[in-house]
């Protein structure tokens, strides 16, 4: 289980918010740029420290003390890939691993590659891949370490939909084999839709609606949340 | 193609411009010297150098590497405290730094009191040699590596750290493959900087005599024809060091 509550001062506003989610489970941040989603999830990760609060992951404490980046089960993944421009796209996905491979990890890292459709660019540097693939390849790098927690902060910005659908389709059917807790942001409803069935509406650094995405369609917390649900 | 032959003709005029003061090698000075008077003192003065950079080279790069890593990542504000302190060591004039060390190293220094009281002596000596180079090179190698380390973005160590590197592995797998083309520049400026040292080197550590000063001794005492070898010898020893570290700098990653 997941407990976060995390404070932390900006310029114009406080992000103040509890979250609690269950193993398995799953909930997606929802509201306009700007509102603080993306404070709440890299300060769970622990790319940025939070003023005040509690990350618990399960009986892991993961703040305060801030637990060192390397000793945590999480999985981060943003619209930048971040590859390591000077290693090949294989590199980039062990990674995380140890130098001797198990049998496990070897079929594993099998399936990652069919699944991902990442044999033809397997061995190419990853700086000379095409920005959709490098996208495969940063969320497999993600998911080779089998994280417990995944945070996810816009990763499928500026895909195409052909692509944003296949990499959710991988993502979900991996969610089935690891079981790892999701937290996902996006300010495109229909992508969390498909991700989560429950979702948290975040304005000015607060959560000021909860519940399942019926539910904020039918009674959004403000005009400002109706309007950004709205079709284009 | 005309564009392309224009670039090479000027590249080619710097470079001779460049490399012009080398033909004064040629002048008529007499005869070389190379003798008993000579050579065993500059050959030595070579084996000094070498050695005693190679050490200084050592210190440089392990005390050097760590301060440039946490200069990179400090706060502006900080950052420009602490370059404003390496600027400042290699600002003086070598001769001034060198009286300078010989002060605050010397027996009235707070430093060389302390050295004295254990016995030891920092003039004149092997340490003394070193410890100059040191000083002299240390601040262009962390300047240089500052550059170096700023030019990895962060982000790529964090996602490193979360993948579960601890920090030494971070640095060995993606900060230093990263920085290692300006990490290579900045030791090979150090090093030929270090090498070359005269003017403080000459008071703190007139022996042993490296090249530089053994130059001044070879002018000194027998003129040019004794100058023009050692210069010889000079350049085909100070060079390949950089230049390797260069190569290897620029090898593909072998990823």
């Amino acid at each position: 289980m997941l407990e976060a509550r995390i404070v932390k001062r900006r310029r114009d506003f406080t992000v103040d918010v509890s979250v609690r989610i269950e193993d398995g489970g799953c909930l997606a941040l929802f509201g306009a740029s700007g509102a603080g989603k993306s404070t709440i999830l890299s300060s769970i990760a622990g790319i940025e420290q939070p003023d005040e609060g509690v990350v618990r992951l399960g009986d892991l404490q993961l703040y305060p003390p801030p637990l060192p980046l390397h000793r945590r089960p999480v999985g981060y993944l943003t619209q930048e890939p971040h590859l390591f421009p000077h290693l090949t796209v294989e590199r980039n996905i062990v990674f995380g691993l140890g130098s001797r491979r198990t049998a496990a990890e070897a079929g594993w890292l099998k399936h990652l590659r069919e699944s991902m459709g990442l044999a033809s660019v397997w061995q190419a540097p990853a700086a000379q891949i095409s920005g959709g693939q490098a996208r495969r390849v940063a969320l497999a790098r993600m998911l080779a370490r089998r994280p417990r927690l995944v945070l996810l902060d816009e990763p499928f910005g500026g895909l195409d939909r052909q692509l944003v659908r296949e990499l959710i389709d991988a993502l979900l059917a991996w969610r089935r084999e690891i079981e790892f807790i999701l937290m996902v942001i996006d300010h495109q409803a229909e992508i969390l839709e498909r991700l989560c069935p429950h979702a948290a509406v975040i304005a000015q650094g607060r959560i000021i609606q909860q519940g399942c995405w019926e539910q904020i369609r039918r009674a959004p917390a403000n005009a400002a949340i109706g309007e950004l649900l709205r079709p284009l | 193609m005309a564009a392309r032959w224009m670039e090479r003709g000027g590249i080619v005029a710097f470079a001779v411009a460049l490399l012009y003061p080398l033909s004064a090698l040629l002048a008529p000075v007499g005869p070389w010297r190379w003798d008993q008077d000579v050579a065993p003192q500059t050959m030595a003065s070579i084996r000094v150098s070498l050695g005693l950079t190679a050490i200084a080279m050592m210190v440089v790069l392990l005390v050097g590497t760590p301060v440039a890593i946490y200069i990179a990542r400090a706060s502006f504000r900080e950052r420009l405290l602490w370059q404003g302190a390496l600027l400042l060591s290699i600002l003086l004039p070598p001769l001034a730094l060198g009286i300078l060390l010989s002060i605050a190293f010397g027996p009235s220094g707070a430093a060389g009191g302390w050295l004295e009281h254990f016995g030891m002596r920092v003039s004149n000596n092997p340490p003394a040699f070193v410890a100059t180079q040191v000083y002299v090179s240390i601040g262009y190698y962390v300047l240089g590596a500052i550059a170096a380390f700023q030019a990895v973005p962060a982000m790529l160590e964090k996602h490193a750290a979360l993948l579960g590197q601890p920090p030494w592995a971070v640095f060995w797998r993606v900060t230093f493959p990263l920085s290692r083309l300006g990490l290579a520049a900045a030791l090979s400026v150090a090093w030929v900087r270090a090498l070359g040292e005269f003017g403080a080197v000459v008071i703190t550590a007139y022996y042993p005599s490296g090249m530089p000063v053994q130059l001044w001794i070879n002018l000194q005492s027998f003129g040019l024809p004794a100058v023009m070898p050692l210069l010889v010898v000079f350049l085909a020893a100070a060079l390949p060091l950089p230049w390797i570290i260069h190569l290897l700098a620029q090898r593909r990653p072998h990823a």
